[in-house]
């Protein structure tokens, strides 16, 4: 029976939901829907190794320094070293900079690539295209980012969505180009759900999630009913994209609203304190915490931008004057949010036996300049960067690819960013060789082909 | 009245004789592309096609199976698909394809004289074509391995003496030219980063060899210049799958043409239609218009590319449609070409609803959706036009409109500027001022910012690089950004052509500092210095101000150097001006533009209906840019009036109107909507910088619209999760009406529609005052939020679910009641 309490209160609504899957599963909508995937999984049709892969992606927006962070170059003149000084790690094969003193720690759960580079324009928007969806859009084609690409093949696996962005999708890079966080060609129903809210806020909730504290099960369900005589009756949206979208998305937000699961993933504060602390009480560490309740509780792909923003906030983005970041702010507020984080989300992962099935890829629309500008910051270099991987089937501790001596190009193994989406795939065990439905229904190859993953890492 | 209707027959008439001139009238059969051949010198050559040719159209590449012969094979001959000569002198080549033969005729001259190569001719074009000045090799701003050049050859001279003078003179080795690092490199005798890109057996690597041979020549300013561009066929009608090669021909001032299909650069306009590969052979992939762009020497040039759907519709459809207006005819001529069927009328509900929202910015209160519904009148609906062009709150409407365009923000204009600009706006709206009269204010500005809102403009743009690209963005809906340190790559717009337009601004100067969002009193006095100019980094020095394609500034102009540019922007013959608006207004009763993005209009993104843009920019010019005339127009028009029910045999059209296209309403437009229907307002008092800092304002008493307000910066979470203009940046990307789960959530479960229906002054609570059975009380209720009455069917079954609840909780009921109505599609929607 129907027992919806509101916002605060208990409520558990199975017959509603399980109703509210079958309903939803008739739309129709591009992908396996849950139905069918829990059909399926019953049936024993589903790989359950493959299904239990997952992905975190740590967006670096802003673009870390490659050679102030995962590859030093302390033999290089001064103007290309920097401020920095190497320190060992738990890895003997890996040194990094003495501003990650708690990545050092997880340095054997972990491996970097330093040969990453792409050919694109050293614009933001253009490196976020490039390195989330392993494209640049051209000809008014929008490709799908990684996530979606994931939700497209494997859809939900339980009420929360397949692809969730926090704490929300990316604003403006500078270069008004969109920023390939999106569902693209493959729909706005792949499209992430992001969160849009910060979860270290004190009394932090998802927006809106439940419904208000006076509103019963029992009229929620009528609001429904009569939702549907008033809106099925008309037939001028049948053909209208956003209007069908709409409508999905109705489906979508009644299965999050009404679902126990749902709302406990989103919930911090079943987390102790010391977790939380460990983390570190700021937006990015508690995103990092987030999405690891959110793998937990079913969600395939979680993104996390590190920053919103490259205008006036302190980013990686330094290039040494205003509205942008100097090497300074990076040493001093950046890297010990972002290294207090990484390592307690490699750290919980690993103890929580986690590590395996979650990929973490730490990836960044680009590197920085080889010389220190006349600013002492660095600008932006595609030509040569560092992303790192860890779990999902990675081993820690390995150095793929080189950098010349100055960190300016690939010197060993050129690794381009259909590799690293096609890594990304690998680790999720989706086939390489398949195709998805491109624009008027052309097959589009899931990575450009020719492409593979770093084997090296496996 | 009369001679208005008359006037504007003649325009038409005026117009399509002009478009008729333009059309290539070959008669059906079969045609070797190009024409008119003409060989000059041993080397020439000219790629060939067979082309079947249908209605004017070219509809099938048959090159493939034809069989060539010469007349006089001692004059020219064909190979692997060339014209080739063989000697001086006049001759005809015969392509027969089947039982049917097409000829042309071939000159050939100075065959006796081998090619002078050229840098600007030809080098620069085999250099660019092979990738080595692209951005991502020797182009970049930096270079590439010590070797720089400019972005795809926009700077010859500075190109020529980087390969002749540079590096000690070892890029180039006149005895022999093998040995050049130039053609060594590319070539992978010597290794080269960027691997093969011109195979020593290739075209490319004899012209640059031949250029070395001959001396190495260097570009003079009296070169011979690309004057034109031309690709054939420049419009095809293909079906699925079918293949096209395009054939281009630059024509120089010298008179001479040349084939450069191997040199030109192609990319689509839309994939999903066509695809093109790097030798002009175009795929057709789906159904829909796209085409090809052709760049070569930064000159662009288009050819279209028709697919029509494989609707089976017969041409009686066509011939008994009834056309209101030019517009008419001229949707339904591209929707005939494209086999796409138009809807039928929509109804007097949804007329009154969609005219309502599109003019005045809101939906039709009870009270005027009953009057207008019980009318009998057939010409009600022209009526309710005019009645809404000259409504009071289509001043509210068009204001914010106008203030989206002109980034009216308090984030980044202090509270006394914000007002001046945004009442500045408000007054030209209320006086209907055409536009031109509105953008000429705006590009003269001078005076004091509270008392000529027109300035803030300037305040927003400080400096000339900025002022250009913003002007060129709100009102030419172009983007020349790039071109501020190379040409332009994707456009025709030069460097040069770049600065010139600059400097009309570089004397815009003003007193006080004014202020940001945060600090300072807005205070700012723009006035024009009598000397200054801005310089061209590249040369060091200014450029004479030019606009884009047109005449230089006179140089005894001593005026005001805006003002010659004001009279360029709004004059008739600057058709990016009248297409600007036009699309724009014509994308605010659409949903999209002709063009999209609406404010795209780049040679290289075109119009979906090409004579229907350009009919409307001239109706435009011809109308003196009187705004409300125009939106007349097309709100009488047949094509605005149609369903948004798709039909069989329209509803893969996205671009095409075709039918009605439903659209999210805009945030303000849909909060305002709730709160008109639940009869309680919105609370506007703060304003919100960047960084969490908030002010408190007394500017919106309760009662203020969402577009009222005067700017962006005004806090609320409904428009920022509905996707309002932030007007930061000038550009439509900045509003976005796409739906998303948060949307919904709020809808749901936030207070934006919840707490309202709770209010005691609420629709809930007048319903439930008057007692009223529920029949009633659910008519009105769709009349406060659909605009119509329900059907009867929907009625039933709805009264049916509140009888079955306990009457206890009426007050609930009611809230669940217009809950549904106003989370429906049909309430979100404008359709």
């Amino acid at each position: 029976m129907l027992d919806i309490c509101g916002r605060g209160k208990a409520f558990t609504c199975d017959g509603v939901t399980r109703r509210d899957f079958l309903r939803v599963g008739t739309l129709g909508a591009t992908g396996l829907g849950l139905p069918q995937y829990l059909a399926a999984k019953e049936q024993g049709a589903i790989d359950p190794h493959k299904d239990e892969q997952s992905c975190i992606m740590i967006f670096n927006l802003g673009a870390p320094s490659q050679l102030d962070t995962f590859d030093l170059k302390p033999d290089a003149p001064a103007e290309v070293r920097g401020p920095f000084h190497p320190i060992n790690t738990a890895s003997p094969d890996i040194q990094i900079s003495e501003i990650f003193p708690r990545h050092a720690a997880v340095a054997d759960k972990f491996s970097l690539i330093r040969s990453c580079y792409h050919s694109s324009a050293a614009v933001h928007d253009a490196g976020w295209q490039m390195m989330q969806t392993g494209r640049q859009f051209a000809g008014g084609v929008e490709t799908p980012h990684a996530g979606a690409v994931v939700s497209y093949f494997r859809g939900r696996r339980s009420d929360l969505p397949a692809f969730v962005v926090l704490p929300e999708t990316m604003g403006r890079g500078g270069g008004n180009l969109p920023n390939g966080q999106a569902g693209g060609f493959l729909g706005k129903p792949h499209d992430p759900f992001a969160l849009m809210a910060d979860p270290s806020k004190p009394n932090f909730e998802v927006p809106d999630l439940l419904p208000p504290a006076d509103l019963g099960a029992v009229r929620v369900e009528r609001r429904r009913r009569l939702r549907e005589i008033v809106d099925q009756s008309v037939r001028n949206f049948e053909a209208s994209d956003d209007a069908r979208l709409l409508e999905s998305n109705f489906h979508a937000a009644y299965r999050l609203m009404t679902s126990t699961e749902a709302r406990e993933a989103f919930d911090l504060s079943k987390e102790p304190a010391k977790v939380r602390e460990r983390y570190g009480m700021n937006r990015f560490g508690q995103c990092c915490l987030l999405s690891r309740r959110l793998i937990e509780a079913g969600v395939r792909f979680v993104t996390i931008n590190t920053f919103l923003t490259v205008f006036d906030e302190i980013t990686w983005d330094i290039h040494g004057s205003k509205p942008f970041t100097s090497i300074e702010g990076m040493r001093d507020i950046v890297a010990p949010m972002y290294d207090q984080a990484y390592s307690a989300l490699i750290e919980d992962l690993s103890q929580r036996g986690m590590l395996d099935s979650t990929l973490v890829s730490c990836l960044a629309e680009f590197g920085r300049t080889p010389k220190v500008n006349p600013a002492g910051g660095r600008d932006h270099w595609p030509q040569c960067f560092t992303v790192s991987f860890a779990g999902g089937g990675v081993q820690g501790g390995r150095v793929v690819g080189a950098s010349d001596p100055i960190g300016g190009v690939p010197a060993e193994r050129p690794t381009s960013p259909p590799e690293v989406l096609a890594t990304i795939f690998h680790s999720l065990g989706l086939d390489l060789d398949d195709h998805l439905p491109g624009p008027a229904g052309r097959p589009f190859p899931v990575v450009d082909i020719g492409h593979g993953p770093v084997t090296e890492l496996f | 009245m009369n001679w208005i209707k008359i006037a504007v027959c003649l325009w038409i008439a005026a117009a399509s004789v002009a478009r008729g001139e333009n059309t290539d009238l070959r008669a059906d059969g079969l045609y070797v592309l190009p024409g008119v051949i003409e060989l000059q010198g041993r080397q020439a050559a000219q790629r060939l096609i067979v082309q079947r040719y249908e209605n004017g159209l070219g509809v099938e590449d048959v090159t493939e199976r034809a069989v060539w012969e010469s007349n006089d094979p001692d004059v020219v001959v064909v190979e692997q698909g060339r014209a080739k000569p063989t000697g001086n002198g006049k001759a005809k080549l015969y392509a027969t394809v089947g039982d049917v033969t097409a000829e042309v005729v071939v000159r050939v001259d100075d065959f006796d004289q081998s090619v002078q190569w050229e840098f600007r001719r030809h080098v620069l074009p085999v250099l660019s074509r092979a990738g080595c000045n692209m951005g991502a090799c020797h182009g970049a701003l930096a270079g590439k391995g010590g070797f720089r050049l400019s972005l795809r050859g926009y700077f010859p001279e500075g190109d020529y003496h980087t390969i002749t003078r540079e590096a000690r003179g070892r890029r180039i080795e006149l005895s022999d030219p093998g040995r050049s690092l130039l053609l060594a490199k590319p070539s992978t005798a010597l290794p080269h980063k960027g691997g093969l890109k011109l195979p020593v057996d290739s075209l490319g690597y004899q012209i640059v060899s031949g250029w070395l041979t001959q001396g190495a020549l260097a570009p003079k300013m009296d070169d011979p210049r690309l004057v034109k561009l031309m690709v054939e066929p420049a419009d095809v009608t293909l079906k699925p799958a079918d293949t096209q090669q395009l054939l281009v021909t630059a024509h120089y001032s010298d008179g001479k043409t040349e084939d450069v299909t191997a040199w030109a650069k192609y990319s689509s306009s839309d994939q999903t239609v066509a695809d093109v590969d790097e030798h002009g052979r175009i795929t057709v992939q789906g159904h829909g218009e796209g085409a090809v762009v052709v760049w070569f020497s930064s000159q662009l040039v288009l050819a279209r590319v028709g697919v029509p759907f494989d609707n089976p519709i017969s041409e009686d459809v066509f011939t008994n449609l009834p056309e209101s207006s030019f517009i008419d005819t001229l949707v339904n001529d591209k929707l005939q070409q494209l086999r796409l069927e138009p809807s039928p009328r929509c109804t007097d509900a949804e007329f009154l609803r969609r005219a309502f929202l599109d003019a005045i910015g809101r939906p039709p209160t009870e009270t005027e959706a009953v009057a207008f519904l019980k009318q009998r009148d057939p010409q009600k609906r022209i009526q309710l036009v005019d009645q809404l062009l000259t409504h009071e709150d289509y001043v509210d409407y068009w204001t914010f409109k106008w203030s989206d365009l002109l980034l009216v923000n308090g984030r980044r204009l202090r509270p006394k500027s914000v007002k001046a600009y945004y009442t500045w706006i408000r007054e030209h709206v209320e006086e209907s001022s055409p536009w031109d009269d509105l953008v000429r204010e705006v590009i003269t500005a001078t005076g004091s910012s509270y008392e000529n809102g027109a300035t803030n403009f300037y305040a927003l743009h400080q400096d000339p690089e900025n002022m250009t690209e913003n002007v060129c963005q709100a009102f030419l809906g172009l983007s020349i950004g790039c071109a501020k340190c190379h040409n332009h790559p994707l456009e025709k717009w030069t460097n040069d052509e770049y600065y010139a337009m600059a400097n009309f601004f570089s004397r815009v100067r003003a007193k006080g500092w004014g202020g940001d969002g945060r600090g300072g009193d807005g205070l700012r006095t723009l006035f024009v210095g009598e000397q200054g100019d801005l310089i061209q980094p590249l040369t060091g020095k200014p450029q004479w101000p030019t606009p884009l394609d047109g005449k230089p500034l006179p140089s005894d102009y001593d005026a005001d150097r805006r003002t010659y540019l004001a009279e360029w922007l709004v004059s008739p013959d600057n058709t990016y001006f009248s297409r600007a608006i036009a699309n724009r207004l014509w994308a605010n009763f659409f949903g999209k533009g002709i063009v999209n993005p609406v404010d795209d209009l780049r040679v290289s993104n075109p119009a979906r209906n090409e004579p229907l843009l350009e009919a409307l920019s001239d109706y435009l010019v011809h109308i003196d840019f009187d705004l409300k005339r125009f939106m007349r127009e097309i709100m009488v028009s047949e094509t605005y009036q149609r369903s948004s029910v798709a039909t069989e045999h329209n509803q893969a059209d996205e671009h095409y109107f075709s039918r009605y296209f439903p659209r999210r309403l805009d945030a303000e437009v849909l909060l305002d909507a709730i709160s008109q229907a639940t009869g309680v307002p919105s609370q506007f008092n703060q304003i919100g910088y960047d960084g969490n800092d908030f002010e408190n304002t007394s500017e919106y008493p309760l009662g203020t619209r969402a577009i009222e307000l005067h700017d962006s910066a005004i806090v609320s979470d409904f428009l920022d999760t509905f996707g309002r203009n932030e007007r930061d940046i000038t550009c439509e990307c900045e509003r976005s009406n796409t739906p998303s789960i948060v949307q919904v959530l709020h809808i749901s479960n936030g207070t934006t529609i919840n707490d309202r229906l709770k209010d005691q002054a609420s629709c809930v609570g007048h319903a439930l005052e008057t007692e009223r059975p529920w029949d009633e009380i659910v008519e009105q209720a769709y009349l406060r939020t659909l605009s119509r009455y329900p059907e009867e069917q929907d009625l039933r079954a709805i009264v049916d679910e509140l009888n079955a609840a306990p009457q206890t909780s009426r007050r609930d009921l009611l809230e669940d009641l217009y809950w549904s109505l106003m989370s429906s599609r049909e309430f979100l929607f404008n359709h």
